[in-house]
C-alpha cells in the first residue's frame, strides 16, 4: 500500500480524486486568445511644397464591415497650447490602430511642449522626427500598430514631411500616403507629385526622352492632388471616406480644413 | 495553513488519488483573462437636441444561457452622467466600483471639480487602454452618456482595446449590426441631432430594443433605459418591451403552437 | 494640575501613580481652545456645525473648510489642533474605503467610529507619539433600504433561499464623538471645543428622541447653539460652518453635503433674532426627559 502521505510534486500533472485517469494538461505554450490590435482603417496623406506642408487623413473609423462613426480625426496639432492649435507647429498623422495611433500622438505632444517648457524654444521638426523614432522603437517588440507621417517646417522654413514604419524607421520625403488606401494613393502621388513617368515632350525617343524635372508644387495645386487623392480612393476602398480633414502648416500656422467625402 | 491536506485528515490517495494542487498554483505564469465569461449584449444610445438617450437590457448571458435577467448594466455616476455596459458583467462590476471610488474621492472637496462624461469617458479610456496593454483586458464594450464641459449632449464610446470615438448614435456589439443603420435614419450628422427631439429620440432607442430583441438571441424583452439632460438623470431600470408583433410566427413551424 | 514637576506629564504612555496618563490630559486642554462644534442627530439626519473663529481678514470667507466628508453617508468635524483633525479625517477616508474594498458595501457609522477610536487610543500607547489634539464628531446617516453593494448588478431572489426579509427596520442617523483618550460615545446631541458648555446646556433642552425634531429644525437649532456658545468670545468674529446627512428621501438622499447657503443664512438670520430678544427671558423649562452625558 501507497503511503497515505504521499506527496504529489508541484510540477506532477493534476490528479483528481473523483478521475479516473489523470487529466494531463496540454504541453507547450498556451496560446492567448486576447488580440491587442485592431485595424480602424482609413488612409493619411502629406505632401510638402516650397514653404508648406499639407498632412491630411480621411475621417472615418471603421471595426471590419462596419463604420464606428463619420468623424475620427485621424490628424493631429503637436506641442500646441489648446484645442485652437496656437503655439503649435508640428502636425501628426496615424492611422491603423486609433488607440495606439492616440496614445503616441499624446506622448510626442507631451514631449514637444517638455521641450519647449525646458528650453525655452519650440522644437524643430528635424529633432521630433527622430524623438518620434525613439517613441517607436522604444515599443519594438509590441509596437504602436500605426503608420505614422509628421510634418512640418524645417529650419529654413522648407516643407518637411517624414514617414514612418510602426518600429521607428524613417525617412524624410517630398510625399508620402499611409493606411488602407496607401496602394491607391502612393501611385498617384508619385506622378503627380515626383513626375514619375512624365517626359519633356519631343525631347528624345525611347530610353532618349528626357524626364521631366519635379518642381515644388504651389500649395493650391497640392490641395487639389489631395482632395482628388481622396475622392478616388473613396470610390474604391470600402474603408475610406465620410469626410476629409487637411491640415496645412505654413510660416504663419496650421490652418485646418475640411471637406464632406461620400459616405457610402 | 498548509496545503498538505493528508495532514488535515484527508482521505487516503491511494483510494481516491492524489490532492490537486493545481487550484493554488504558487508558480506558472499569471493567468489573465481569455475570454468572457458572464456577458451583457448591446447598449444603445442617441443624442438628442437637449441631452442623450441610453439603453441596455437586463439580461446577462452565461454563453448561451440566460443566467440572470435582473442585471443593471447602466450605471450613473456623479447624478449626471450614465455609463451603459456590454461585456463582461464581473469587469463591469470593477469599473463600477472604480468609478464609484473616484466619485467619493471627488466629493471630498465640496467646491472641487466634478467630473463630466466627457471627462469620464477619458478616463475610461485611459484605463481600459492600459489593461489591454499589460494583456490584462477589461472585456468590455462601453458607452458613456451625459454632458461634457459646455453642457452640450456628450455620447462616445470605449471597449476593452481601448479603442474610442464619438457620434450622434451609437451602438455596441449585435446592436452596431441591427440598431445603429436605424438611429442613423434619425440622426445622420450633428446637426440632426440638435433638431432631434426627446419624444422622437426615445422612441426611436424603443424601436432599436424591439428589433434587437427580435434578432439577438442573447437579448432581453426588459430594459433599462435612461435620458439625460441638464435637469439630471432619468433611469428606469425596470421597462418591458411594449407593442411587439409577432404575426409573422403563425405560419412558421417553430414559432407558435403548431402540432404538425 | 498637581502634576507639573512630578515627571510623570513628560511621556506619553505613561501613568501617573494616581492612574492618569497627562498627555492626554493636556490634549483635551487643546481641544478646549478650540472653536465650539456641534453635531445634532435628529429623526430624519444629522447636522453638524462648527464656530470658526476668523483668525485674520485676510483669509477668504467661506474658504478652508472644517468639516470633511469621508464617505458619500459620513462626515466629520473636530475642535482643537487643525493638522490633527485633518490626519484623523484622511484616516477616515482610508478606513471607509478600505471597508469598501473588503466588503463591497458602505461601512456604517458605527464600525468607522470603532476604527477610529482605535486609531486614537494607539496615539496614547507610545513614548514615540503624541496623542491627537482633537475630539471629532461623525455624523452618518447608515442607508434604510438595502445595503447598496457596490457593483451589485441585481435585485437577487424575491424569495426562497438568499430571497428578502421585508419591513426589517434598518439604517438611520448616527452620531458619535471621539476624544483624545480614544474613548467615544454614541450621542444624541454632542458638542465640543470652547463653548462646549453652553452647547450643551441648549442641547439637553431639545427633544432629540428618534420622534423628535426633524433635519430642519435641527439645522436651525445647531446654528442657533454655535451662537450662543459664541457669547463667551464675543469680540472675536466667527464664521459658521454647517453640513448636514438626510435621509434617503430627504434633501441630500443620505449623501453628506454642505446645508446650502440660503438655509443656512435663514438659521443664522434666526439665531441671531434669537440671542437679541434673549437677555431677560432666560428662563425656559428644561424639557429633560433624556440625560445626554455623565
Amino acid at each position: 500500500m501507497a503511503s497515505a502521505f504521499m506527496q504529489p510534486g508541484f510540477g506532477e500533472a493534476p490528479g483528481y480524486s473523483f478521475s479516473q485517469a489523470p487529466t494531463v494538461a496540454a504541453s507547450g505554450a498556451r496560446e492567448h486568445s486576447f488580440y491587442p490590435y485592431t485595424d480602424n482603417g482609413g488612409s493619411t496623406l502629406g505632401i510638402t511644397g516650397q514653404d508648406f506642408a499639407i498632412l491630411a487623413g480621411d475621417t472615418r473609423s471603421t471595426s471590419g464591415y462596419n463604420i464606428n462613426t463619420r468623424y475620427a480625426p485621424k490628424v493631429f496639432r503637436i506641442g500646441s497650447d489648446d484645442e485652437s492649435g496656437a503655439g503649435g507647429h508640428i502636425v501628426l498623422a496615424v492611422c491603423g490602430f486609433a488607440a495606439d495611433g492616440e496614445a503616441l500622438k499624446e506622448r510626442l505632444d507631451a514631449m514637444v511642449k517638455m521641450y519647449r517648457y525646458q528650453h525655452g524654444k519650440p522644437m524643430s521638426v528635424k529633432a521630433c522626427a527622430q524623438r518620434l523614432a525613439t517613441i517607436l522603437y522604444q515599443k519594438r517588440f509590441f509596437p504602436y500598430y500605426v503608420h505614422a507621417i509628421l510634418g512640418g517646417l524645417d529650419e529654413e522654413g522648407k516643407g518637411a514631411l517624414y514617414s514612418y514604419d510602426p518600429v521607428g524607421s524613417y525617412e524624410r520625403e517630398q510625399c508620402r500616403a499611409a493606411g488602407a488606401a496607401a496602394s491607391l494613393i502612393m501611385p498617384f502621388l508619385d506622378n503627380q507629385v515626383n513626375f514619375k513617368n512624365q517626359f519633356v515632350p519631343g525631347s528624345g525617343v525611347g530610353h532618349f526622352l528626357e524626364a521631366r524635372e519635379p518642381l515644388p508644387l504651389p500649395r493650391k495645386d497640392v490641395e487639389e492632388l489631395v482632395r482628388d487623392a481622396f475622392s478616388s480612393a473613396v470610390e474604391r476602398h470600402i474603408e475610406v471616406g465620410d469626410g476629409l480633414q487637411m491640415m496645412v502648416i505654413t510660416k504663419d500656422g496650421v490652418e485646418e480644413i475640411y471637406h464632406p467625402l461620400k459616405r457610402d | 495553513m498548509n496545503h498538505f491536506p493528508q495532514a488535515w485528515g484527508r482521505p487516503r490517495d491511494d483510494v481516491y488519488g492524489a490532492y490537486n494542487h493545481s487550484y493554488l498554483q504558487m508558480t506558472g505564469p499569471k493567468q489573465h483573462t481569455q475570454s468572457p465569461i458572464v456577458t451583457g449584449t448591446s447598449v444603445l444610445a442617441i443624442k438628442f437636441k437637449d441631452g442623450v438617450v441610453i439603453a441596455a437590457d437586463n439580461l446577462a448571458s452565461y454563453g448561451s444561457l440566460a443566467r440572470f435577467t435582473d442585471v443593471k448594466r447602466l450605471r450613473t455616476f456623479n447624478d449626471t452622467t450614465v455609463v451603459g455596459f456590454g461585456g463582461d458583467v464581473s469587469d463591469m462590476q470593477y469599473l463600477d466600483r472604480l468609478l464609484n471610488s473616484l466619485d467619493i474621492e471627488e466629493n471630498y472637496y465640496p467646491e472641487g471639480h466634478r467630473l463630466n462624461a466627457q471627462n469620464l469617458h477619458t478616463y475610461l479610456t485611459k484605463v481600459m487602454y492600459k489593461r489591454r496593454s499589460d494583456f490584462n483586458p477589461l472585456w468590455n464594450a462601453i458607452l458613456v452618456a451625459g454632458l461634457d464641459g459646455e453642457e452640450k449632449p456628450f455620447l462616445a464610446y470605449v471597449d476593452l482595446l481601448g479603442t474610442r470615438y464619438s457620434s450622434p448614435s451609437l451602438a455596441t456589439g449585435f446592436g452596431a449590426h441591427l440598431a445603429q443603420p436605424v438611429l442613423r435614419e434619425y440622426v445622420p450628422d450633428e446637426k440632426a441631432a440638435e433638431n432631434l427631439t426627446q419624444e422622437t429620440a426615445v422612441e426611436a432607442i424603443k424601436k432599436c430594443m424591439k428589433v434587437l430583441f427580435y434578432r439577438d438571441a442573447r437579448s432581453l424583452d426588459k430594459y433599462s433605459i435612461a435620458v439625460i439632460t441638464k435637469e439630471g438623470v432619468d433611469l428606469k431600470e425596470d421597462e418591458k418591451l411594449e407593442n411587439q408583433s409577432w404575426a409573422f410566427a403563425d405560419r412558421i413551424r417553430g414559432y407558435g403552437a403548431q402540432v404538425v | 494640575m498637581t502634576s507639573i514637576g512630578t515627571g510623570y506629564d513628560l511621556s506619553n504612555s505613561v501613568f501617573s501613580p494616581d492612574g492618569r496618563n497627562f498627555q492626554v490630559e493636556y490634549a483635551v486642554k487643546a481641544v478646549e481652545n478650540g472653536g465650539t462644534a456641534v453635531g445634532i442627530r435628529c429623526k430624519d439626519g444629522v447636522v453638524l456645525a462648527i464656530e470658526k473663529i476668523i483668525t485674520s481678514k485676510l483669509l477668504k470667507v467661506g474658504a478652508n473648510k472644517r468639516i470633511s466628508t469621508v464617505d458619500r453617508h459620513v462626515g466629520v468635524v473636530s475642535s482643537g489642533l487643525v493638522p490633527d483633525g485633518r490626519h484623523f479625517v484622511a484616516r477616515a477616508r482610508d478606513e471607509a474605503s478600505s471597508w469598501r474594498k473588503f466588503y463591497k458595501a458602505p461601512i456604517s457609522t458605527a464600525m468607522l467610529s470603532n476604527r477610529l477610536g482605535a486609531y486614537v487610543q494607539a496615539y496614547t500607547l507610545y513614548s514615540s507619539v503624541r496623542p491627537f489634539g482633537v475630539t471629532s464628531i461623525i455624523g452618518g446617516w447608515d442607508s434604510e433600504a438595502d445595503i447598496p453593494v457596490d457593483g451589485q448588478v441585481g435585485n437577487g431572489p424575491q424569495v426562497g433561499a438568499g430571497g428578502k426579509v421585508t419591513d426589517v427596520k434598518k439604517g438611520g442617523p448616527a452620531l458619535y464623538m471621539i476624544e483624545p483618550s480614544g474613548q467615544y460615545w454614541g450621542y444624541y446631541g454632542a458638542a465640543t471645543g470652547k463653548g462646549r458648555q453652553a452647547a450643551k446646556a441648549e442641547l439637553e433642552k431639545l427633544d432629540l428622541s428618534p420622534t423628535g425634531i426633524s433635519l430642519e429644525e435641527g439645522v436651525k437649532e445647531a446654528a442657533r447653539i454655535i451662537y450662543v456658545a459664541h457669547e463667551d468670545s464675543k469680540d472675536k468674529e466667527f464664521e459658521l460652518e454647517m453640513t448636514w446627512i438626510s435621509s434617503l428621501d430627504g434633501p441630500t438622499k443620505g449623501r453628506h453635503q454642505e446645508v446650502p447657503k440660503e438655509l443656512r443664512e435663514e438659521a443664522e438670520r434666526l439665531a441671531k433674532k434669537s440671542l437679541e430678544g434673549d437677555d431677560d427671558d432666560e428662563e425656559e423649562e428644561k424639557t429633560g426627559e433624556e440625560k445626554m452625558e455623565e
